[in-house]
């Protein structure tokens, strides 16, 4: 047989190849058992033919984690995901949604071709145009725009675009076009959470150093399914658990894989943590169990300059009714279960305080992660081996596109409603739609969205649907879409773009060991269809209005990176990357307490650089764009405008530290427990306890709507995957068997769900695993668009060529909770109070 | 039909002096078929329940490596919210092929048992050391490493091995015809990645498993991952707590650590775990 002969000639090969595989274990083992010692990756193999698969290592995109990954590619078809082996950050390992992700390359509804509406908008009729007319349309609309100095007037509106898909696109084009009406999406996702972290430790984002801890407190993350950096720390953390002995302690409304795994589920109602979490300051300050030491650097009052006694005596004064009893009333957690894991966190060092969504997606959720910061920073948890660090992510130096940038213009629909919010510094965007409706900010008149869903992502998901689609509020709008999703059913104009397996970038996201990854993605298939990278479209597109970015593709300017980062130019560079896809320093040593460093004198000598003896911040007028010397002096650090980007460092106690960085807010340099910006705006300095309004006026009958991901979807962008929609398919309403008894629901009953703002009908499913008085159901789900695996339907000019079609198991597409839930911001951060809002449930 | 690999596989195997990569088999017809002996792989799969995360992973590693068809896994993970809240907890089972050695007495798992084509062509499986196992081939058949394989090429597509299975490890492949009846269907199952180990390398659920919850080695060599965890729990000696439905008698060669007692909670359950249904990773 042909086929033998191949295998034989390969198994030659293999002896020697095998030996040498990137994990670089040995092979060899006892001969007399006949046995072998497995390499765990790096090649893969055909299971018809056995022939070895073509590997190429690249980067997944499916959440922000953007794992470095390898794929093996197999006559010209991408075929199988996998860890790459020679991650610090993955080791090797990807999730099921990543190692799906072949399903969103070859999902047989992709958007392969440029296409035009033809009739009303959302209509669904569609003609397919050359990409020469549409990018011909689209630069004639944008340059009209620039040229009649009114760039701002181009929305761009991104969910997922990070590291150089940002640098390339927002950076370069739209800096160079001069839009500033840049939309994010992080109010729907954790702006609440870097708002805290702002406003405590400067910078945002927290790793959770798993590999080093004994002990973690958990508010409202799900990182064992769902993360911002799930598979690194995912994996460190049950290795943890199983094999150190970690406790693991998870506050969370509903019993979720990663309250499963954990040393005890503590069920909490939703949108009290809070509470919990100043008991448990409460009780580790009044048994003196707290960390002297990290004083120094925390500021607790409104002077500076208290001692540290002063500073626990006034947190102690702060935290004085804040007791456990008080916080089981609101919570529901038993007080001696409050004060058993308060006493056992601050015995145990080191140990992370960690948290996500389910705490802070709520009224006021800012100023729950300045508690659960409280709560880390008493305990001398922070920035330190085993505790909650400060992320660290690799440093690359790119292209900046043009020189001679316009200076950008603005429309201020991007930070919700004037005077709602006090510190939007992610934006408030889920409520962009609602703000071009109102007007009085102004419309953009062309709106373009890439890998991002107005209408499905945001609450209020019907009048998504209005404004979108009425042209009066907005003239022209433009998807850039690889998949026919709700939103791009109300696009003027999809350019297709492709899945992130056929396109370049250069990744950094945050490493959990504290020491740099540097990665890139690289496409295994050319792009499908006629699909585009929009990296590339932004450098023909600039060219049509005029104007050059530098580069000519993503490809050339991540190569151009690779040859400006010097680490990276020093392992080989671009030829390196392509080859080996991952790099990191092996003689870095992880960082921590970086807030210690003291700041060399001649620093303080640089030109621009004065004294704000209020906060003791050293800050360089001249790089904060200040007036004058004078002005930035009278005005002062705190109230002159973007002050923190000047700030060199914080004086404490005669020595000046580079302390913890401000970015976004002008903090000082001091752990900020005390925060004079929360002051000024009528908020509790302090971490104090809000209620939530609307949970106050709650009737007898009244529950509350959650929602949640699962480990097998990706936000709003999976459903279209056979293999995890296979897996899940529906989302019924977990409600628990005490609350569905005094309603009279059970398992499997047709209920409505009603808000304030609208109702659903889906169905119920009774557990034991969601706290009473509770409603939770997951996102993901009902698709009315999307394509045959998420909603059944076809996506214009699809394909009929996927074998699995006829084998499709499922027929139900479960049902969206964002079409009840209000677009109501933290009034603090201006995130999404998702899980706040309060409904009525009754049987259908 | 064989393959006709033995002996240049055996010297290049030998030349190398690596005793690496042995779970490639040869295979010669000769003789009557037999069980394995001592000198050949005694594979094993061990599922941590540990350090399981419900992911999901192992599924979708599986779906890929062999492009599984919907309606039909090899690889699964079952979850179940047990106890009363707030005493609940959520357990989670994978579940595969559990490569059967048979009971005591004729050593043939159900599904070989069963197989209409089965016992075929005779083969032979060379070990390390040059020794020679004889065994038979057919469409289901067991090999003397211990894998329990499919070979489409001799399938008449009855289902009686899908049948026959009481752990639903078996599934129609409904895109492929069998070999020997176009008008079925062939079968899907897992293989332990054979294709994989032959050339030294994990299966594919081994190497994905974020939460590295399971592992695939030889029991016969002391110094495997596997027999240190078998010497740690026992595994082998307590298979009637280890093992799945340890009533039906089949001898799993596939073990769970399972401090949680997540086997039998979720036999009693049964919500989805009742005997022969095919295994199905819906949530």
């Amino acid at each position: 047989m042909k086929q033998e002969i191949n295998r034989r000639d390969l198994f030659k090969l293999g002896i020697a190849s095998a030996a040498v595989l990137a994990t670089g274990k040995a092979i060899g083992s006892s001969a007399l058992a006949g046995t072998v010692d497995f390499v765990e990756g790096g090649k893969d193999f055909s299971p018809e033919t056995g022939a070895e698969r073509q590997m190429i290592p690249s980067a997944c995109w499916s959440c922000v984690t953007r794992d470095s990954m390898i794929g093996f590619v197999e006559d010209g078809r991408l075929v199988k995901l996998e860890g790459q082996p020679n991650s610090i950050r993955g080791k090797g390992k990807i999730c099921a949604k990543g190692a799906a992700g072949i399903n969103q390359l070859y999902d047989p509804d992709r958007i392969l071709y440029p296409m035009k509406r033809v009739g009303k908008r959302g209509e669904g009729k569609w003609k397919r145009i050359s990409w020469d007319a549409a990018l011909t349309d689209l630069a004639a609309r944008l340059k009209k725009l620039r040229d009649e100095g009114h760039p701002e007037k181009f929305m761009f509106h991104y969910g997922r675009m990070k590291a150089s898909s940002s640098k390339i696109i927002k950076s370069a084009f739209l800096g160079a076009y001069g839009t500033k009406t840049i939309g994010n999406h992080t109010s729907i996702c954790e702006g609440a959470k870097w708002t805290g972290q702002e406003l405590t430790w400067g910078k945002h984002y927290d790793n959770w150093d798993f590999d080093n801890t004994k002990m973690v407190v958990n508010f409202g993350s799900n990182c064992l399914e769902a993360h911002t950096n799930s598979i690194p720390v995912s994996q460190r953390l049950i290795s943890g658990i199983v094999d150190r002995g970690v406790k693991l302690y998870t506050f969370d409304v509903r019993l979720s894989n990663t309250a499963a795994k954990s040393t005890e589920w503590v069920p909490v109602k939703p949108g009290t943590d809070r509470a919990v979490v100043l008991a448990m300051c409460k009780v580790i300050m009044d048994a003196g169990l707290y960390d002297k030491d990290f004083f120094k650097f925390i500021k607790a009052t409104k002077n500076r300059k208290e001692s540290t006694d002063a500073k626990i005596a006034a947190l102690k004064k702060h935290l004085d009714t804040f007791t456990p009893e008080w916080a089981e009333k609101i919570s529901g957690v038993p007080a001696a279960k409050i004060k058993s894991i308060a006493l056992e966190l601050a015995k145990t060092k080191p140990a992370c305080v960690i948290s996500y969504r389910g705490a802070v997606a709520h009224h006021h959720g800012a100023d729950t992660e300045r508690a659960i910061q409280m709560l880390a920073a008493i305990t001398g948890n922070i920035d330190n081996p085993g505790g909650r660090c400060r992320g660290v992510g690799a440093k690359w130096k790119y292209p900046k596109g043009p020189k001679d940038k316009p200076k950008a213009k603005a429309l201020k629909i991007t930070n919700g409603f004037k005077g709602d919010i006090a510190y939007p510094t992610h934006g408030a965007n889920h409520q962009v739609l609602k703000m071009i409706k109102d007007g009085k900010a102004g419309r953009p008149e062309i709106y373009m969205w890439y890998c991002y869903t107005p209408v499905y992502s945001h609450g209020e998901t019907q009048e998504n649907i209005d404004i979108l689609k009425d042209e009066s509020l907005i003239p022209f709008t433009v998807n850039v879409n690889a998949y026919y999703d709700e939103s791009a059913a109300l696009a003027d104009l999809i350019l297709p773009n492709p899945s992130y397996l056929e396109w370049w970038d250069w990744e950094d996201m945050v490493s959990p060991t504290q020491i740099p990854e540097y990665y890139i993605r690289q496409p295994f298939v050319k792009p499908l269809g006629e699909s585009r990278d929009f990296k590339d479209v932004v450098c023909e597109l600039a060219q049509r209005m005029g104007f050059s970015l530098g580069f000519n593709s993503a490809e050339e300017f991540v190569k151009m990176s690779c040859e400006m980062t010097p680490d990276v130019k020093a392992a080989g560079g671009f030829e390196y990357m392509k080859k080996h896809g991952v790099w990191h320093d092996p003689n870095a040593k992880p960082k921590y307490y970086m807030y210690k460093k003291e700041v060399k004198t001649e620093d303080l000598k640089k030109d621009g650089v004065i004294f704000d003896e209020a906060t003791g911040v050293y800050w360089n007028w001249k790089k904060a764009h200040a007036e004058s010397e004078a002005a930035a002096k009278e005005k002062g650090y705190t109230k002159t405008k973007n002050a923190y980007k000047g700030y060199v460092g914080q004086e404490i106690e005669g020595k000046v530290y580079a302390g913890f960085k401000p970015d976004k807010v002008n903090k000082s340099g001091y752990f900020e427990l005390y925060s004079e910006l929360m002051e000024m705006k009528n908020l509790p300095a302090i971490p104090s306890f809000t209620p939530v309004p609307v949970h106050e006026k709650m009737g007898p009958d009244d529950l509350i709507l959650t929602s949640y991901k699962v480990s097998v979807h990706i936000h709003s962008r999976s459903a279209n995957c056979k293999w995890l929609t296979e897996i899940c398919h529906d989302n019924p309403g977990l409600i628990n068997s005490k609350t569905a008894k005094r309603l009279g629901i059970k398992t499997g009953d047709k209920i409505k769900v009603t808000s304030e703002i609208g109702e659903i009908t889906t169905t119920a499913k009774v557990t034991e695993g969601v706290v009473p008085g509770v409603i939770s159901i997951s996102h993901h789900l009902g698709h009315w668009q999307y394509g045959r695996y998420a909603s059944g339907k076809k996506s214009p000019f699809a394909g009929d060529n996927d074998p699995d079609f006829k084998l499709k198991t499922w027929n139900t597409y479960g049902v969206h909770p964002n079409w009840i839930i209000a677009n109501k911001p933290d009034p603090i951060s201006g995130q999404w109070a998702m899980l706040d809002t309060v409904v009525k449930v009754t049987k259908a | 039909m064989q393959e006709q690999l033995s002996i240049s596989r055996r010297q290049v195997l030998k030349g190398a002096g690596a005793a690496a990569l042995t779970g490639a088999v040869t295979l010669m017809p000769t003789g009557k078929a037999i069980a394995a002996r001592g000198e050949a792989p005694r594979w094993a799969f061990i599922v941590d329940l540990r350090r399981c995360i419900g992911c999901r992973a192992c599924t979708i590693a599986c779906k890929a490596e062999f492009n599984v068809p919907l309606g039909a896994f090899r690889a699964a993970v079952y979850e179940e919210v047990t106890g009363t809240f707030p005493n609940s907890e959520k357990l989670f089972l994978p579940r595969l092929c559990n490569h059967c050695e048979g009971n005591k007495d004729d050593k043939v798992p159900p599904c070989v048992k069963e197989c209409p084509e089965y016992p075929k062509d005779r083969r032979e499986f060379v070990t390390a050391d040059g020794k020679k196992i004889r065994y038979r081939g057919g469409a289901t058949y067991k090999r003397p490493d211990g894998l329990i394989l499919f070979d489409n090429k001799l399938c008449t597509g009855c289902g009686k091995c899908i049948e026959a299975c009481p752990y639903g490890a078996r599934n129609f492949n409904k895109l492929l015809i069998s070999g020997k009846d176009s008008t079925k269907n062939g079968i899907t199952k897992c293989n332990f990645c054979e294709h994989r180990i032959a050339k030294g390398v994990t299966p594919s659920c081994v190497n994905i498993c974020p939460g590295r919850a399971r592992f695939f080695g030889d029991l016969n060599d002391p110094a495997s991952e596997v027999s240190k965890l078998n010497k740690q729990f026992g595994l082998v000696e307590k298979r009637n707590e280890t093992t799945l439905l340890p009533g039906e008698n089949t001898v799993p060669t596939c073990f769970y650590i399972d401090s949680q007692g997540a086997l039998s909670k979720m036999a009693a359950a049964k919500q989805k775990f009742e005997k022969n249904d095919a295994i199905l990773d819906v949530i």
